[in-house]
């Protein structure tokens, strides 16, 4: 038996196996997708316009880098926690107003009031309530570092961190007292104003709204413009504000009424404490927000402003 | 002193039982969580971007309704896809009369944002051949749109398209512009999708 002979048969076999291929080639070549393409390329390129000509790159003006945006919540962080310290440690308001002013400056007129905790209450809620709207990290620190601070050492972030608080804060001129009766009725309405916030914000679809961001009365004089109407409301707050202190605060901030609460379960809180104070009563006619009480500071409504200690005749060292 | 420590034990509790549940949220949301958010037009819904719609008026709603002084939203050349015409339909009003140059008397931008620069030597004999680049600037553009409608078929390519610029845009959480856009061509998109 030959190894290299081919017998006729086999040969024919193999042909044809290369004829069936070939045809099978053939048909298949057609069944490949055109390339679409534009019928004229209308635009010269760098190429056709010659000359050492380059196509200028476009403008793409980038969003706030992250470190930035991880630097607006360690800057949020650092404010309440210094806040604490000069309220409850070294109790003065010297630091505390410079430390208002720097928060206005970089929150407010910096940032312009975005993002802030009081407006990422609905974002929170929305994000819990629909599977399909998510927040960024920055939202949710910005969100909770203020309540925890609260739960541990009360509303420090209203005092000095909150830009809403420091603008009402640098108009206090000749707060007067309010009468009790009306200043606890007031307070009612912005727990109403959270519950209609957190309901407009988990509405579905085109009904969704946020409320606390269309109605917030200062946010216009940090971007520096704004709907008529709403700088209108922010001014008459801030006219208001002269008279009785912080109202927005006081009456109306969603984001208050969580802190109150946290602030109920404080370890640490601003105390007038019994036997080592004076008991004079010049603390409680310095508090613009009549948060004391019978001599004793009420920790729900305390705004860690610290004027209830610099009207202290006495050396806060001594009162350590 | 028991009924102080009772007391104060009640108050861990509380304390600890509030924080977890905060815990729970906020690491419920980091796990949803994928990234920022930024508002986009989408070209394809955008009046004066999308192709295809002609004759139709300019719809500047993004220049009035933006809450920051200048709009946040401008219009962007895509360079690689610009024509560089000898008379640019957006550049020009091509319904002004003629001057002695033999080209529109008015330009069409109220704000003068588009620079007209040739590129190379400009033969006077043959202007069909002569390249122009149109460069928008930034600090004037308003982003009223009227450029962007113009450049279109039949005489313009689409090359300029309306976008947010980010270093304006405060990211509002109802984007103004979103309220009243007609065709709600403002989307939230993620980082990448926004500005790819």
């Amino acid at each position: 038996m030959s190894t290299g002979a081919v017998t006729p048969a086999v040969a024919f076999c193999r042909r044809f196996t290369i004829l069936i291929l070939f045809l099978l080639f053939v048909s298949l070549a057609p069944a490949q997708p055109l390339q679409y393409q534009r019928p004229v390329d209308t635009a010269p390129q760098e190429k056709s316009i010659g000359g050492g000509y380059k196509t200028p790159p476009v403008q793409k003006p980038l969003p706030r880098d992250r470190w930035l945006q991880v630097l607006d919540v360690a800057l949020l962080g650092f404010a309440t926690g210094a806040a604490v310290w000069l309220v409850l440690k070294r109790r003065t308001r010297k630091g505390l107003a410079w430390l208002s002013i720097g928060s206005l400056a970089y929150f407010g007129f910096y940032r312009q009031g975005c993002i802030c905790p009081i407006g990422s209450i609905q974002n929170v809620a929305l994000a819990l309530a629909d599977p399909r709207y998510s927040i960024p990290l920055v939202a949710t620190a910005m969100f909770f570092i203020p309540l925890v601070v609260a739960l541990f050492f009360g509303r420090a972030f209203c005092g000095a961190v909150c830009p809403l608080g420091a603008i009402q804060d640098v108009v206090v001129l000749k707060p007067i007292q309010t009468p009790r009766v009306l200043d606890r009725v007031l307070g009612l309405l912005k727990y109403v104003y959270l519950g209609l916030a957190i309901f407009f914000a988990v509405r579905p679809g085109l009904a969704r709204d946020f409320l606390i961001c269309r109605f917030d009365p200062f946010v216009g004089f940090f971007r520096r413009t704004g709907a008529p109407h709403m700088l209108l409301l922010g001014g008459a707050f801030l006219v208001l504000g002269m008279f009785v202190g912080r109202p927005y605060c006081r009456y109306l901030c969603p984001y208050g009424a969580l802190l109150s609460w946290c602030t109920r379960l404080a370890r640490r809180g601003v105390t007038i404490t019994p036997n080592k104070e004076l008991d004079c009563g010049l603390c409680a006619g310095a508090c613009p927000f009549g948060a004391i009480d019978k001599m004793r500071a009420v920790r729900k409504d305390c705004l860690y402003c610290a004027r209830c200690f610099a009207a202290c005749p006495r050396d806060p060292r001594s009162r350590l | 002193m028991s009924d102080l420590t009772r007391r104060d034990l009640l108050g861990t509790a509380i304390r600890g039982s509030v924080l977890a549940a905060m815990g729970g949220g906020a690491l419920f949301l980091v796990r949803k969580a994928h990234g920022q958010i930024l508002w986009q037009v989408d070209a394809a819904r955008c009046i004066n971007s999308r192709l295809g719609e002609v004759g139709v008026e300019a719809c500047s709603l993004c220049t009035t309704e933006c809450v920051v002084a200048l709009s946040a939203v401008r219009a962007v050349n895509e360079y690689s896809k610009c024509g560089r015409c000898n008379i640019c339909p957006a550049y020009f009003n091509i319904t002004s009369p003629v001057n002695e140059l033999g080209q529109p008397s008015e330009k069409l931008c109220p704000r003068d944002a588009i620079l007209r620069k040739p590129i190379g030597k400009v033969d006077p004999e043959d202007p069909a051949n002569n390249f122009y680049e149109y460069l928008i600037d930034e600090a004037k553009c308003d982003g009223c749109g009227k450029c962007v409608l113009k450049c279109k078929e039949p005489l313009g390519l689409g090359s300029i398209v309306l976008k947010v610029r980010y270093d304006l845009c405060v990211n509002c959480n109802r984007c103004a512009i979103s309220e009243k856009c007609p065709k709600d061509a403002l989307r939230q998109l993620s980082v990448g999708q926004a500005l790819g």
